[in-house]
């Protein structure tokens, strides 16, 4: 049950109604009060004050000050007339639950009201900023813009007054040797004949005859500098050759040399091989996710090799090439495994497997390449088929012929060779 | 890394573009004028020398002419101020003179490589230099020829491959050090990064060095000076600037290298009135203008007591990206600071004004 306040005190002008109404040590903020046009309500738990006011008031310009233990109301009243008392008199609770209602629905209403003005104001408020940014950049804009052309216009100026200069300056230098002109004119004619027969007639022997005495006639006729230097001139050089070398061609060479479509092809193979996993094995349900993957295996099966347990890595090879039988770099390795473990026709097999899937041969797998060679060439010659070892181990030496160990193992290989045929 | 500020920075300013209805592969002032010369190739498989007058806003068409083959590259730098003779170098490996008044019969031809000339430069004329007017051809058989005007069908120095050796395009080439009569430098520049400086006088190979990719242009910064800077442009967006006042035993030249974008660098192109600034084009389309500063020593002893060159620093002064084409020919007006004219692959010529030029 609220306690009700009942200690307030009021007094009234024709106008306005100040009433005063003290808190008994209650805080109170601006949310407790509740005031419509004829209802006001203080509610500070526990507690309680209402009134249903006399007559309308103007509950926009009303104001309630909270100070000093009390809430001192200003109630500015619609229509100019004394009250009689503060509240309505006789009034029921269901008047009293009615009016409350209504004074509920009309504050949310006004609520509502107040927010969707304040919405539109600040929609404005950005519009109005916005044009006025757009505005200040267009000027900017302008600005440069007029730089530029003027900067444009004073240049284009400069140029015609330039281009004019040089007008003037050939026409003064032609004036004064018009006379010389026509002269000048019938010369470069003669000298053009000539030319004209030259190339007509080509005639090496007389060339260079027939052009000094037209040079020196020119040189005496006219006045123009130059032509004193053409006298000058030295001779034509003696001809001569000059041999050059070229830098030897070094991979990664310009682009257009570069094997562009091979390397594409090689890395296609690549990528269809790693999307390309054998999918109906049964068998192959119960094995962990990471165990499906064939590079998992593959890193596995490269620990165990390291490690010496051959036979283990083996078997994340063949595991692997189950799962994805078209990546080379497993063939390879498994060839390695099967070194160590001499099974040496098995060794063969993979490495030639291994080779086969290493086409198109590209720079990206020379180092894949080189060893599958090797492998196969070990195997082989520990089948003492030493002419076929030795075969791969030039076509090793032929992608990379710096390296000392195969150019020591090949030449060991030939003279064995030579050794059983001697002794055979 | 420049030292300028924003508003002093030279601006290049697009003062005309022109559309053309062929291929442009070279683009050259002609000297004392404002006319402009374009070759390239038409689409039927000739070749076509077009001569434009700037007047005002644009370009006017003074003249054309159609040639059988297509033409891949051109220069003034061996003929005399009056008669102002066209070099070119075609498809065909022809390298033809022209009268450019009279253009039906050449002045000067010759059938100089089996493949096309790839770059062409000439030195001597012009009232620049000394010496005899000389020109020089790059072309894609792997040989280097230098050609006199005045002697017919052989070339008086020719830098061919050993026999035997697989040949290397020859990319670029580039005459230098032409400071007197005597003294000659041709600088050629291969597909395989391979940059390689004769010596005209001695006729021998003086230097040779490899820059790994594919060299598109090499300039000296003047021709007609002792050899100062040699600016070699290649593909992959380097460039690297040779001090070649020095030349250590074994070292060769210093120098310095600048990668610039990921697009190839087509052309380097030094401003004829200051040797210290080039622009370089590239194949996104873009100009770079560049400054060199030189070191505090220019070179130095190294620990057995010879002289060794030290490189400088290079620094932007500006880009501006023109098109979306690669830029293939630079050249800059030697009568007006600052104007320039471009061609691209997107089949047009453009004539840029470089401002602010003197403050650098």
């Amino acid at each position: 049950m609220p306690l009700w306040l009942r200690e307030h005190s009021w007094r009234q002008t024709l106008t306005a109604v100040y009433l005063s109404l003290p808190l008994r040590g209650a805080r109170a903020t601006p949310a407790n009060i509740f005031c419509t046009e004829q209802y006001l309500k203080v509610s500070i738990p526990p507690f309680l004050f209402e009134a249903i006011l006399y007559a309308p008031i103007d509950d926009t310009n009303s104001t309630a000050k909270i100070g000093n233990g009390n809430i001192f109301f200003t109630l500015y009243k619609k229509e100019p007339a004394m009250w009689d008392s503060l509240t309505l008199a006789n009034a029921d609770k269901e008047k009293l639950q009615h009016v409350r209602e209504n004074a509920v629905l009309k504050a949310h209403e006004k609520a509502k009201e107040e927010t969707e003005a304040k919405k539109i104001t600040k929609q404005e408020h950005k519009n109005y900023a916005l044009e006025a940014t757009m505005k200040l950049e267009e000027a900017e804009r302008k600005r440069i813009e007029d730089l530029k052309e003027k900067e444009r216009q004073k240049v284009a100026k400069e140029l015609e007054l330039w281009k004019n200069q040089q007008k003037d300056a050939d026409k003064y230098k032609n004036i004064p040797k018009k006379g010389e002109l026509r002269q000048e004119i019938e010369e470069l004619k003669e000298k053009k004949n000539e030319k004209m027969d030259k190339t007509r007639i080509p005639n090496e022997g007389t060339s260079k005859a027939r052009l000094k005495p037209t040079k020196g006639c020119h040189g005496s006729c006219s006045m123009f500098s130059e032509n004193l230097k053409e006298e000058q001139l030295p001779a034509p050089r003696s001809a001569a050759t000059i041999k050059v070398n070229f830098t030897p061609r070094v991979f990664p060479t310009a682009l257009r040399e570069s094997r562009v479509a091979e390397e594409e092809e090689w890395l296609q193979k690549q990528a269809e091989a790693r999307r390309a996993i054998n999918s109906d094995l049964s068998e192959l349900e119960d094995l962990k996710e990471e165990e499906k993957n064939p590079d998992w295996l593959k890193d596995k099966g490269n620990k165990m090799f390291a490690m010496g347990n051959y036979l283990a890595a083996v078997n994340a090879y063949n595991l692997a090439v189950r799962l994805n039988n078209r990546l080379p770099l497993l063939y390879l390795n498994r060839a390695a495994c099967h070194l160590k473990l001499r099974n040496l026709h098995k060794a063969i097999e993979d490495s030639s497997k291994a080779l086969e899937l290493l086409t198109p041969p590209v720079p990206d797998n020379e180092n894949a390449r080189v060893k599958a060679y090797v492998r196969r060439g070990t195997a082989f010659c520990q089948l003492e088929l030493y002419a076929e070892g030795l075969q791969d181990y030039e076509a090793a030496l032929k992608i990379d012929p710096k390296n000392k160990n195969i150019e020591k193992d090949a030449e060991k290989i030939r003279h064995l060779i030579q050794g059983t045929l001697q002794g055979s | 890394m420049s030292a300028v500020a924003g508003a002093e920075r030279p601006q290049v300013v697009s003062h005309v573009q022109q559309a053309l209805s062929y291929t442009v592969f070279d683009c050259k002032w002609v000297p004392r004028s404002a006319r402009l010369l374009c070759l390239g190739s038409a689409a039927r498989g000739t070749g076509l020398v077009q001569l434009y007058e700037l007047r005002g806003a644009r370009l006017e068409l003074l003249r054309e002419i159609e040639k059988p083959k297509p033409i891949k590259c051109g220069t003034f730098g061996a003929t005399s101020l009056q008669q102002r003779y066209l070099a070119t170098g075609d498809f065909d490996g022809n390298l033809n003179i022209w009268n450019l008044e009279a253009p039906e019969i050449p002045v000067y031809s010759v059938k100089g490589h089996k493949e096309i000339i790839n770059s062409i430069d000439g030195v001597g004329g012009l009232g620049i230099g000394e010496g005899a007017p000389e020109i020089v051809t790059g072309s894609r058989d792997g040989t280097v020829k230098v050609w006199d005007p005045r002697q017919k069908d052989t070339p008086v120095a020719n830098m061919e491959p050993v026999q035997g050796e697989s040949k290397r395009d020859c990319w670029t080439v580039a005459f230098g050090n032409a400071y007197n009569q005597e003294e000659r430098v041709v600088c050629a520049g291969y597909d395989n990064g391979d940059i390689k400086l004769f010596d005209l006088k001695t006729m021998s190979l003086r230097w040779e060095t490899n820059i790994k990719n594919g060299v598109c242009s090499v300039e000296f910064d003047r021709k007609d000076i002792n050899m100062n800077k040699l600016v070699a442009t290649s593909l992959e967006g380097k460039f690297h600037v040779f001090d070649m006042r020095t030349q250590h035993p074994t070292k060769g030249f210093a120098s310095i290298s600048e990668k610039v974008q990921k697009s190839t660098i087509w052309q380097v192109r030094h401003l004829p009135q200051n040797r210290d600034i080039f622009m370089t084009s590239g194949g996104s389309g873009s100009l770079h203008l560049w400054k060199y500063e030189y070191p505090a020593q220019r070179s130095k002893k190294d620990s057995e007591g010879s002289e060794m060159g030290v490189a400088g620093s290079v620094s932007l002064l500006q880009n501006v990206t023109l098109s979306t084409q690669p830029i293939s020919s630079l050249d800059w007006s030697p009568d007006k600071k600052g104007l320039c004219v471009c061609g691209a692959f997107d089949q047009t010529v453009r004539v840029l004004i470089v401002t602010k030029l003197n403050k650098i």
